[in-house]
């Protein structure tokens, strides 16, 4: 492979871990916008859905075949993950509506530590293949570069569900009350909006949106149920740096991060493989002291 | 000034309450009072603590919870397969003319060193007479010197780390499996046996595993013309909490050198599966070596959709036979294995072969058995000279036999070249 | 229930109840068994750091969840000194040594963090504190020379010249005549948990404290006051990371081993659950803190259950934060306000009272404490 070959394929590897990030980093866009927290849990609940998925596809697949029990078990995994998703609002988080801001954080990190547990003692801790419809390693050669069937069907899916919600935010009567309840909650309750069901749409569409990209995840690798932990702290600092509003934002900034940390490592020699993490992190820092609010966010206007 | 007076009234209280406390408490714990009796050789020895007519506790601490639980959970529950057959067929016949039923006592400490030193403070409490079998480099030395000072056998230790197996730096302590450096030696051997010019990439972790590994291949191969190490890239294994993301730009850059063999010393097993069918679909189809940890063909290589004409070669160095393949299933032995690991395992939904540890426990709870049946006192000092005395013992899934009686080395250290064949695993002697 | 409050907030027996607290901490070594020592030394290490998270997120409602990197780099500032010096003419000194930089390092760093940082809220503040740790554990690891890496460095046996002119194995913390080891690792890690408890008793209670609580209910309120939002925050982080560092210290004399792995990141989530299980807003909640911390695995261990402790652990967070949101700490408070309510004869106003009075647990501290001066 030329140098200029290795540089392609390092872009286009990066468009598609990354989109797994991106997945995530919108999800947690969706329940900051619905309900005004940062969940920790987004990956923790994106790891029991796929497991949920797997499951019933497993179950599926003697009676209905390989592909229609695997696309079964999407379909159950994303009705799961939108009722687990509400549920958990509804049940647990709604308690902490007005609470202190770190009290919400360690409210989803005490739901994290929970379905990790819980994860961990129903499906073991075997790393476990998801039968899907094709391997790792099958690919599309363009010249020098290998596209591989994995990215270009994550890349893809995970483009369009962010294509989706923005019409959904921006375009629709749904989406207008969305950013009435996270603009304010209150007068949007006088205007009429049932403040409580657009929160529950919220957190469940942000838990089937998750769980698309762990059984994406999961399909090139395996599935453990610490799958996400890594990706959750990516997931953050791409919120972070495209900012907390914007879903274009959290995915680009995603995208934008796994890229820029690969090309560090392959050509800036210092910084090399071993340091990679430091880029992304020291990015959120920068963005952070120049631009508070995110390189896609609004400012946010602070009333006393 | 009254808050000052009253204040220092109330300390002289406290001082003087304090001071009565200490005289009457001067000699509560005072077991340095007791003479002492162990010169004496003609009496009765007085036995270890942990160990009774009956009963022997040994303690476990390894992770069993967090991202390491898999293979940590193995640790325990080969121990509790092997142990849990040998209690109920009746117990061990010890040394001494007496038989015990095995105890083990697991302790989680999810591969936090500052858990397992508190562990170990507890499994002293708690009354073990050994310890070990234990996952992990850094867990494993933060109470490494604390059982040196106890005086606490800490014993065939899952880490290929050296110092555990050095009698000098360890007098208390015994390595289970083969150091790292052996493994990536005995691929190193085997390349250079071919003869051919090699241009080598190599992928590792940078830690002790890694760089142990490496350490090894390089030692072997050095000072011959006709092998090239042309890149190494590392990748930092995180916490324990968060492995890698992913490791595809590495292998990416490492295919650009267009180097013919990788040596890829990665332990994290959805990182190799990702790895394998990375380098395949790039194009680039080097001879591979990997680790015996995550070398698994039903656990690493099916899921990765390797066959055995997708590569020129995929060597492992191995140990102990694979319980994921075939034959392993279908042998006495192997289905003896599974029915115990079945029955006595604790970890959830632990089937006793999506990771090698298990195995390697059950062979470790053969070599303490054979430590047990050779100690002819209940002590540890009697103990840890039966264990460092063994030799020539052919432990069941175990290549080669056991010797325990090398300064330097660990109790497993047979390690042979195996070469991947669409199914399990060969053993060969040169590479090519 | 009058009589039980007059008693329980007469400062003589408050005092009294404190002194007998000291006394059973100095003589309990000398009669316990070595595990207690050590547990209640553990416990201690980590109620000093936990002190150190309660000042920065409970009293100024700053959320860190890079705390574990000031233990880290508290727990090196300490050893490392110790490993290369001790065995040589700076002999004990090299403990001080240690004791101060761990203070020291982790205070400069977390004031220059703080500096640019603390102006940042909410999750923009958290993710940067995220950083610390993530940036920190591969940095430790890269210069593994230094460091020991993962594998960690560890003092218990290290080399010195003894008086006979032979090498020998010593460890630092030994106990000198007369105590155990366990017994005199114990004395200095509650001796120093003490002293900086007590700092921060009277930090709290003072013009600081009232400062910190101010800050924490409305900026725009302190700024109009006269109180500067961002120097309380920098102070409340600075101070949070020297006791982090302090910890660390803490750390090695309980342990005498530190490795990479202490910086990692999902410690720093242990510790803020702990936090909030003990009760962010107090300073007795970072010792119910410290206790769940260590006791929790260690009884899961006792009972062989260790595989759920992770379930365990997340029950109780969820448990606490829906029946206790103050924490452990707030559970007499709790208990005695429905017992009162019971009394009140299920009165409305006096439930109302009880509930006021009690508020909110973070920003109640001050004024109550307040009172008794």
């Amino acid at each position: 492979m030329n140098p200029f070959g290795t540089f392609i394929q390092l872009l286009v590897d990066g468009l598609a871990q990354g989109s797994i990030y991106g997945a995530l980093a919108l999800a947690i866009v969706l329940v900051n916008q619905a309900t005004g927290l940062v969940n920790f849990a987004q990956g923790g609940m994106a790891v029991l859905g796929s497991y949920i998925g797997l499951t019933i596809g497993n179950l599926l697949i003697p009676g209905v075949g390989s592909t229609l029990g695997v696309v079964l078990g999407i379909v159950a995994a994303v009705i799961a993950s939108l009722a687990l998703g509400g549920v958990v609002e509804r049940f647990v988080m709604r308690r902490f509506e007005r609470a202190e801001e770190d009290t919400k954080v360690v409210a989803t990190i005490g739901l994290l530590t929970l379905i990790t547990g819980l994860v961990g003692l129903i499906w073991g801790f075997n790393p476990t293949p998801y039968p899907f419809f094709f391997g790792g390693s099958e690919s599309l050669r363009i010249g020098d570069v290998s596209i591989s069937v994995w990215s270009i069907v994550t890349f893809t899916t995970i483009v369009a569900l962010m294509v989706v919600l923005q019409i959904l935010f921006r375009g629709t009567k749904f989406g207008l009350g969305m950013r009435a309840v996270a603009d304010n909650a209150p007068s949007a309750a006088l205007a009429g909006i049932r403040v409580g069901g657009l929160r529950m749409a919220g957190w469940g569409l942000a838990a089937a949106l998750g769980t698309v990209a762990a059984i994406l995840l999961a399909s090139k690798s395996q599935l453990t149920p610490n799958n996400f932990d890594g990706i959750l702290v990516y997931a953050l600092a791409a919120v972070v740096i495209g900012g907390l509003d914007s879903p274009i934002g959290a995915v680009v900034a995603a995208l934008g991060i796994t890229i820029l940390e690969s090309l560090a490592a392959a050509y800036i020699p210092w910084i090399g493989h071993d340091l990679k993490v430091v880029v992304p992190f020291v990015l959120v820092f920068v963005v952070l002291i120049i631009r508070p609010q995110g390189l896609f966010g609004r400012r946010a206007v602070v009333r006393v | 000034m009254k808050t000052t007076l009253s204040g220092r009234r109330a300390i002289a209280v406290a001082a003087s309450v304090g001071a009565i406390a200490l005289v009457l408490a001067g000699c509560a714990r005072g077991g340095g009072d007791v003479a002492p009796t162990g010169e004496d050789t003609s009496a009765a020895v007085e036995p270890s603590p942990g160990i009774t007519d009956t009963t022997l506790t040994f303690g476990i601490s390894t992770p069993l919870t967090g991202a390491t639980a898999g293979p940590g959970n193995c640790t325990v529950d080969g121990a509790l397969a092997y142990f849990g057959t040998k209690n109920a067929e009746g117990g061990i016949t010890f040394g001494d003319g007496k038989t015990r039923k095995i105890e083990i006592k697991s302790y989680d400490d999810e591969y936090n060193p500052e858990k397992s030193a508190a562990n170990f403070n507890q499994m002293v409490a708690d009354g073990v007479f050994a310890a070990g079998l234990g996952l992990g480099t850094p867990t494993n030395r933060a109470w490494r010197e604390a059982a040196i000072e106890a005086d606490v056998p800490q014993v065939l230790v899952m880490t290929g780390d050296p110092i555990f197996s050095d009698r000098t730096e360890s007098p208390v302590q015994l390595g289970l499996v083969p150091i790292y450096q052996q493994e990536g030696a005995a691929f190193g051997e085997a390349l250079v046996a071919n003869g051919q010019p090699h241009k080598v990439a190599a992928l590792y972790q940078n830690d002790d595993y890694g760089k142990g590994y490496l350490q090894g291949f390089k030692d072997a191969v050095a000072g011959n013309p006709n092998i090239e190490i042309v890149k190494e890239l590392s990748y930092e294994p995180g916490p324990a909490s968060s492995t890698p993301n992913y490791l595809e730009p590495q292998v990416t850059e490492l295919a650009g050198t267009g180097a013919d063999v990788f040596f890829q010393a990665v332990s994290v097993t959805p990182r190799v599966v990702e790895n394998l069918a990375k380098a395949a679909a790039i194009g680039w189809t080097p001879i591979w070596f990997l680790p015996s940890n995550t070398a698994s063909p039903g656990g690493v290589l099916t899921p990765a959709g390797v066959t055995e004409t997708t590569y020129p070669g995929i060597y492992a160095v191995g140990f102990s036979e694979a319980a994921a393949a075939p034959p392993f299933a279908e042998s006495e032995a192997g289905k003896a294995y599974f029915a115990a690991i079945a029955e006595y395992a604790q970890g959830p939904e632990q089937d006793g072969k999506a990771f090698p540890h298990c195995v390697w426990s059950w062979i470790g709870a053969q070599i303490l058995e054979q430590a047990f049946e050779k100690m002819t006192e209940p002590t540890r000092d009697s103990f840890l000279d039966a264990l460092y005395s063994i030799k020539g013992f052919d432990a069941q899934f175990a290549f080669g036999s056991i010797d325990t009686t090398v300064d330097g080395l660990p109790a497993i250290q047979t390690v042979s070249l195996q070469k991947f064949n669409g199914k399990g695993y060969t053993n060969v002697d040169v590479v090519g | 229930m009058k009589g039980y409050d007059a008693v329980v907030s007469n400062r003589w027996v408050r005092l009294g109840a404190f002194l007998v607290v000291l006394v059973v901490l100095a003589v309990l070594p000398l009669v316990a068994d070595p595990f207690t020592n050590q547990t209640i030394s553990h416990i201690a290490v980590f109620a000093v750091a936990i002190l150190g998270l309660n000042i920065v997120m409970g009293f100024t409602g700053q959320v860190s969840l890079g705390h574990s990197f000031f233990v880290g780099i508290g727990a090196y500032a300490a050893i490392i000194p110790i490993r290369d010096w001790w065995g040589g003419p700076l002999a004990e000194g090299a403990i001080v040594i240690g004791f101060v930089l761990s203070g020291l390092i982790p205070g400069v760093l977390g004031l220059l963090i703080a500096l640019v940082t603390v102006r940042l809220r909410g999750l923009a503040l958290a993710m940067v504190t995220i950083a610390l740790p993530t940036i920190g554990l591969p940095l430790a690891q890269k210069f593994s020379d230094f460091t020991g890496g993962n594998e960690g460095i560890s003092i218990r046996r290290l080399d010195y010249v003894g008086a006979d002119g032979q090498v020998h194995k010593g460890n630092p913390f030994a106990a000198g005549p007369g105590l155990e080891n366990d017994q005199w690792q114990y004395y200095i890690v509650i001796a120093i948990a003490l002293a900086f408890f007590a700092l921060a008793y009277f930090l709290v209670r003072g013009k600081y404290g009232r400062a910190f609580a101010i800050v924490r209910s409305n900026e725009a309120i302190a700024s109009s006051m006269g109180v500067s939002p961002y120097r309380y925050k920098v102070l409340a982080f600075t101070i949070a990371a020297v006791y982090g560092g302090i910890a660390g210290f803490l750390l090695i004399v309980w342990g005498q081993f530190t490795s990479s792995e202490t910086l990692a990141f999902h410690h720093s989530i242990d510790l803020v659950i702990a936090s909030i299980v003990g009760g962010a807003g107090s300073i007795v909640g970072a010792v119910l803190g410290g206790v769940f911390y260590v006791t929790v695995s260690q009884i899961m261990n006792g009972l062989q259950l260790s595989i759920y402790t992770t379930l365990v652990q997340g029950v109780v967070i969820i448990l606490i934060l829906f029946l206790l949101p103050g924490g452990l700490a707030s559970l007499p408070r709790t208990i005695r306000r429905l017992v009162r309510r019971g009394a009140a004869g299920h009165s409305v106003e006096a439930g109302h009272a009880a509930d006021s009075a009690s508020g909110n647990t973070k920003t109640q501290v001050q004024p109550s404490e307040e009172r008794n001066t």
